[in-house]
């Protein structure tokens, strides 16, 4: 009973201050985690009471929000597979707590999202529409939470980048932690929107480039240029054109069809 | 004949009536259907569908000729009155299932699979006749009371509810309807003594157990039926024979069906579908280790099945990616291995292989009417597919009669992708929304609204050389000219349109579309055709199939041959023959 209590107890302070550094929490939660083990409640069995397995899943739930905070994905990535089991039990077993469900999934993609594993982003929106509860991609999108990354991948696979510069502003954000992503997605358009514009543009004026790619001065400008090999002339910037590699793939072309044709050649002998 | 059933002499005569009956009751099957049709039309079916009944029946029972006479006798004199009508499906039926023990038989003795997948195929016909008093009956008269495998028959039995028939063929005239009882009596007596030392193989145990696991889906009796299945699978479990692997297939096919249709259903994760995956995971691991392809390719494709249905995408690839797929499967199992297959990549945005899965799933899926459902679905996934891939699926396929009314909701969808117009794109997926979730392509769908976008910006720029981002914004009804820039930008660096931005102007500036011919695409869709020509041939060659021992039966024929021109030869020493008598024949050896 008393490991219940420090669990308890252990919760309250993680659900009162948020803003708790991330050594500190990353103690509270292994102490917590060493609670839940001597209660044998590490994974879900059969026959725990429902309270306890409350406890259990506020811990990993606050500890993949915590790690998030401290941009480790590794840890957030183990909470939450720790997280999977409970989130299966049936709701006579234990109650649903869709919110925080959903803040920590919606985490989860746009963490997929900023990695770019989309084929894992996607696999895991399908699983999203099954849900209890979930009358499908509706309710989703409308959810705060969930539909936040579902918004971004869409803008961003289309192409409408500003809207998802806006939707990074404060403000947008649904809640704290998803703005620890917004540092990485601002450098992921942003390099987007460079290698889109290397085939758009002969060229383009510094001054435009600025608001193009989100950035605050005209040095900034400069600097990335730089950093993408760019030349900058008399306030404009020129990009360097793809049309050397022409020369080679003329020869790679003739290669190929001697390869086919050989290739052909043997397999009609095989047949006759 | 005698060389290759290696059984003991006790058994030979048993076995070699039964290898005859069998050819009998196929002949008489063969010739029934035709003739059924006729007398269909004819108004008096009976008259001309109770011989093939009756063939089978004096083929299944050796003894007597005369009594066997009589009975024909009274069947034809008997044809045109009503009573016939009642009793004679009850034998037909009776009988062809008990032709299949015959086939179960040969399958044993030859080990050869083909004719326990031909039983298997039979139960598509029988499923519609089948009643538990059918099932009853034809359990008891298989089953001796005191063989060993009575037991086996006793939970046959109780399963479809039917414990208090006793085993032994007595039992099979009091079951029968009134006028048939002549007949079962009369063949009884003289069969019952030599049933007692027939000892029965447990493949027709399980293809009775199939055929109640058959019956308890129809009539809706899935909890039983699952109860069924699970003790049935233990037992199939623990016999271990080859000849068993087509058959087990099936059960485990039926189990997951049962399972399927319990609540809470499938998506729910306590669905019974989710606790079923031990028991096909141990059913795999297990055939893998006997190499049972049959049962191998089926659980595979179930597992799959299973995961898809409570949206487990990255357990299902797992499983694809650990596990390889028989090669050498039936093709209704890799047809539908393919969908599943194509399913899951298309979720995983690999659209080319999951065009390439889809494909070959709508090209491997039977013609006939029974296996439309399948087509359908998998054309649906396809035409999503080939249209997230930026193609646009051909017209013809929207016309073919039996799939119009069901991809209609796709044509809309289609037309709107093609002409890039967002409006009606949105549209099209609010009405059919329903429709798409029920084939759970919504999602899929919802990806498509990027290649819309980019359709339009296609179609603009191929219709105009110059046109300003403000009229892309209002044509493709983007919320601003930035949006409008940056989505250009993209397609421009997509491939998807050769043109210019002037930003500073704002407009869109399109490139002179090249010679097509001046490229290599020609070339390679050429290549990728000649290949699919070779791939066709070398599956062809690989698909021949040669009979087993046939080249030792070539062996003894040139041997015969051989000594015929010896004697010839001898007898031509010996001047015993004409040259007139040699003829044609002799020159050509």
């Amino acid at each position: 009973m008393a490991a219940e209590r420090t669990l308890q107890q252990i919760i309250t302070q993680l659900k009162s201050n948020p803003s708790l550094p991330y050594a500190e929490a990353s103690s509270l939660l292994s102490k917590a985690k060493l609670s839940l083990l001597q209660l044998n409640a590490l994974t879900p069995t059969a026959n725990a009471p429902s309270s306890l397995l409350l406890l259990a899943r506020s811990v990993y739930e606050y500890g993949a929000l915590a790690s998030i905070r401290a941009r480790n994905p590794d840890a957030f990535t183990r909470y939450l597979s720790q997280l999977q089991p409970f989130y299966e039990l049936p709701s006579s077993q234990l109650k649903p707590d869709a919110e925080m469900r959903n803040k920590v999934t919606g985490l989860y993609l746009l963490l997929l999202l900023t990695q770019g594993r989309y084929a894992e982003f996607h696999s895991e929106l399908e699983s999203l529409g099954t849900r209890e509860g979930a009358d499908g991609p509706d309710r989703i999108e409308s959810d705060r939470f969930l539909g936040y990354p579902v918004k971004l991948e869409r803008w961003l696979m289309e192409g409408s980048y500003d809207r998802v510069w806006k939707a990074m502003k404060k403000g947008e954000v649904p809640s704290e932690e998803y703005g620890v992503f917004s540092e990485i997605l601002t450098s992921q358009i942003r390099s987007e929107i460079a290698s889109s514009s290397e085939r758009a543009y002969p060229s383009l004026p510094l001054s435009s480039t600025k608001s193009l790619l989100f950035l605050d001065s005209e040095g900034a400008v400069v600097e990335f240029a730089r950093q993408r090999g760019w030349t900058v002339r008399d306030g404009t910037i020129y990009f360097p054109t793809a049309a050397e590699a022409g020369e080679e793939e003329e020869k790679d072309l003739s290669q190929m069809v001697i390869e086919n044709t050989l290739g052909y050649a043997r397999e009609l002998e095989t047949i006759v | 004949m005698p060389g290759k059933t290696p059984n003991s002499n006790g058994r030979k005569p048993v076995e070699n009536g039964l290898q005859k009956n069998s050819k009998d009751g196929e002949k008489s099957a063969a010739k029934g259907k035709p003739a059924a049709k006729k007398g269909a039309k004819e108004g008096e079916d009976m008259t001309v569908v109770v011989p093939p009944s009756k063939s089978t029946k004096q083929s299944s029972q050796p003894p007597p000729a005369d009594a066997e006479g009589d009975v024909a006798m009274e069947d034809s004199e008997k044809t045109e009155q009503e009573l016939e009508v009642k009793v004679d499906p009850v034998t037909q039926t009776i009988s062809d299932i008990k032709s299949n023990f015959a086939l179960l038989d040969r399958a044993v003795a030859l080990f050869d699979a083909r004719f326990s997948l031909r039983a298997l195929r039979s139960i598509s016909s029988l499923r519609k006749r089948l009643n538990p008093d059918i099932l009853a009956q034809v359990i008891a008269e298989s089953y001796p009371p005191t063989s060993p495998s009575a037991s086996v028959a006793k939970q046959l039995l109780s399963a479809i509810g039917r414990e208090n028939v006793p085993l032994g063929r007595q039992s099979s005239g009091s079951e029968m309807e009134v006028d048939s009882e002549p007949k079962a009596q009369a063949k009884n007596g003289s069969k019952k003594d030599k049933d007692a030392n027939k000892e029965l193989i447990p493949e027709v145990d399980i293809f009775l157990a199939i055929l109640v696991q058959v019956y308890m889906f129809d009539t809706k009796q899935f909890q039983q039926g699952a109860n069924f299945s699970k003790y049935l699978s233990e037992r199939i479990h623990s016999l271990n024979r080859r000849t068993l692997d087509s058959l087990s297939a099936k059960v485990y096919f039926y189990f997951s069906l049962f399972c399927e249709q319990l609540t809470p259903q499938a998506p729910s994760p306590q669905s019974p579908v989710v606790t079923l995956r031990p028991t096909l995971l141990a059913a795999l691991r297990t055939a893998i280790l006997r190499k049972d392809i049959d049962t191998q390719a089926s659980v595979i494709v179930l597992l799959l099945r299973s995961y898809l249905l409570t949206s487990h995408i990255s357990q299902a690839d797992l499983l694809v990616s650990h596990t390889t797929f028989p090669e050498n499967a039936a093709n209704n199992q890799v047809a539908r291995f393919l969908y599943y297959l194509g399913r899951i990549r298309a979720i995983q945005l690999r659209y080319t292989e999951a065009h390439e899965h889809l494909t070959a799933a709508t090209r491997k899926a039977p013609a006939s009417q029974c296996a439309l459902g399948f087509s359908q679905t998998a054309t649906k996934l396809l035409l999503v597919v080939e249209l997230l891939m930026g193609d646009i699926p051909e017209r013809a396929t929207f016309r073919v009669t039996n799939m119009e009314q069901a991809l209609h909701p796709y044509f809309l969808l289609v037309q709107a992708v093609r002409v890039g117009n967002l409006e009606d794109f949105e549209t099209t997926l609010a009405e059919h929304a329903d429709t798409f979730r029920r084939d759970s392509t919504y999602s899929l769908i919802l990806r498509l609204r990027q290649n819309v976008i980019k359709t339009g910006i296609r179609m603009m720029s191929l219709s105009y050389s110059r046109i300003s981002l403000r009229d892309i914004c209002i044509r493709l009804h983007l919320g601003s000219e930035e949006t409008a820039e940056y989505i250009v930008a993209k397609a421009i660096r997509d491939g998807v349109i050769e043109a210019t931005l002037d930003r500073e102007r704002g407009f869109m500036k399109s490139k002179e579309v090249g010679d097509v011919y001046a490229t290599r695409e020609p070339g390679e869709a050429f290549h990728d055709r000649i290949r699919a020509c070779l791939a066709l041939h070398d599956e062809s060659v690989k698909a021949m199939r040669f009979p087993m021992n046939q080249h030792r039966l070539e062996l003894k024929n040139a041997q015969e041959a051989r000594e015929r021109e010896r004697e010839m030869a001898k007898e031509i020493q010996e001047g015993d023959l004409d040259e007139d008598d040699l003829g044609g024949d002799f020159d050509g050896m």
